[in-house]
């Protein structure tokens, strides 16, 4: 409260008439009485605005005042916290913390990954080498399995906003063609490169808004349904805590929303996310059967 | 990403024993500045998921309320809430001159009857008549307990800024009050006559 040391030009024994005087002190002391009623004044300040009040009827009723209103407030009562809320709350903390639980399990460190690559190697070659299973060891080596996190779609203004997008665009004919991806890439400033997984085909592109920063949509039909590619730059997918902690736990972000399934994850220069009216374990299909982004 | 199963499960017990208990003071909060009862107890849950993942910025156990508080206001704020409050704004030169009357001895209205006689919804419908950063310092205080420092810190402004906020709001409320008391019936105790002789201060003579 050193900053509150300061002179306000009060005297003991004001002179009731000195109108000019008065009015100039009561502008001075109108963002005091508050403290001075809260007690948040230094002995110095409080000092001199006691003997003000000795001669002062408005500021005792200012400061009167002062003390009514915070008497009032402060026997506003609290709202109990329903059981089912706590719980709520609780079950969400739960879920959130083995999502992190999960991450650390599936997430080693890259020392370790580089160990491990080494080892699956060395079983690859006994596996053939014993001449069975050979070809599904090398598919589970080659196919990556990420570990996912699942965020609540609201928790994340970037997850809603890919979702109300996706609500809108699919509400009407796509705004955008195949051909013109060449043009989308040259609209955004990260690099757009489509999905190449069998039985995906690209329908449109066309670049967009989200959050107020650019992003580049691709449209694949896929298993007859239409999935939304949304592309982000890096500083806007990384922007939020709900996207950061599970990315930096290597994790692939995953969501629903109705019939909406939502993936993302992290790609160079920027954050990709698929959605579409399939579940997210789907759209994992879609994603690791792609270029491996 | 490096902590353990075991310790990660020390952190989220501490959590819970630190966060918990301060649910009910956060849901009266949001519950002031949002739509319905569960905006607010989304508001409130979201808020403890945000804790618990920068819950390693929390380095004073004894700061947690504000610290808490201060992630409540943040989430608040993504949800509009200042657009919704400020939608009900009423002219700030008229309550400024309801509160001039009011200290000046101009009016009998007998303020601390009138405000012996608002209900809890009266109350909220009158803070949200004033400005939204007015009424989160008086609430922060008046209500939620919380020092000047304290406020200073959950809303990120100097101490000076708080004193003149509180003070201010303050003023503001006690002239939406007496604005709108015929509107809310709350006038007189009986109801006959908008207000009685003046009873705020312990005298006129010496003005």
């Amino acid at each position: 409260m050193s900053d509150l040391h300061m002179n306000f030009g009060l005297q003991p024994h004001d002179r009731p008439n000195d109108d000019d005087a008065r009015e100039a002190r009561h502008q001075v002391l109108a963002t005091l009485l508050g403290a001075y009623a809260d007690g948040e004044l230094p002995p110095e300040t409080v000092s001199q605005i006691d003997a003000h009040l000795l001669g002062c009827a408005p500021c005792r009723r200012e400061v009167e005042l002062h003390n009514v209103v915070r008497s009032r407030l402060s026997r506003e009562p609290l709202l109990a916290v329903s059981t089912a809320l706590r719980d709520r709350i609780i079950a969400e903390l739960a879920r959130v913390r083995s999502s992190v639980t999960a991450n650390v399990t599936m997430a080693p460190p890259a020392r370790w990954q580089s160990s491990r690559a080494w080892i699956t190697g060395a079983v690859l070659i006994v596996a053939i080498a014993a001449g069975f299973g050979a070809t599904r060891v090398m598919r589970a080596v080659a196919t990556p399995h990420p570990a996912t996190v699942s965020v609540d779609v609201a928790t994340v203004p970037l997850f809603a906003d890919v979702l109300d997008d996706f609500h809108r665009v699919t509400s009407s004919d796509l705004p955008g063609r195949a051909r013109d991806l060449d043009a989308v890439r040259a609209a955004v400033p990260f690099p757009v490169q489509p999905l190449h997984t069998t039985g995906a085909s690209l329908l449109a592109a066309w670049s967009t808004d989200l959050r107020g920063e650019p992003a580049a949509v691709l449209a694949y039909r896929w298993r007859d349904r239409l999935v939304l590619e949304y592309l982000v730059a890096e500083p806007v997918f990384f922007r939020h805590p709900g996207v950061r902690a599970p990315i930096a736990a290597g994790a692939t972000i995953t969501a629903k929303a109705g019939s909406q399934g939502i993936v993302a994850w992290a790609a160079p220069e920027s954050g990709v996310f698929l959605i579409g009216d399939v579940s997210p374990t789907e759209l994992m299909a879609l994603r690791v059967g792609g270029t491996g982004r | 990403m490096t902590l353990s199963a075991t310790s990660l499960d020390e952190q989220h017990a501490r959590f819970q024993t630190l966060v918990l208990p301060h649910l009910d003071r956060l849901l009266r909060f949001a519950q002031r500045r949002t739509a319905s009862t569960g905006d607010a107890e989304d508001a409130v849950q979201d808020t403890c998921i945000k804790a618990w993942i920068s819950f390693a910025d929390l380095r004073d156990a004894d700061k947690a309320r504000p610290w808490l508080y201060r992630i409540l206001r943040s989430v608040l704020s993504d949800v509009s809430e200042k657009s919704e409050r400020r939608r009900q704004l009423v002219d700030i030169t008229r309550l400024e001159q309801a509160h001039e009357e009011l200290v000046g001895g101009d009016t009998d209205v007998v303020f601390s009857e009138v405000a012996a006689r608002l209900d809890s919804e009266m109350l909220s419908r009158a803070l949200s008549l004033i400005p939204e950063d007015f009424a989160t310092a008086v609430e922060l205080h008046d209500i939620d307990g919380f020092k000047y420092h304290e406020i200073a810190e959950i809303a990120g402004i100097p101490i000076g800024t708080v004193m003149s906020r509180i003070s201010r709001g303050r003023r503001l409320l006690a002239g939406t009050i007496v604005a709108n008391r015929k509107a809310w019936g709350i006038g007189t105790p009986d109801g006959s006559r908008p207000g009685i002789r003046h009873r705020l201060g312990s005298d006129r003579s010496t003005q």
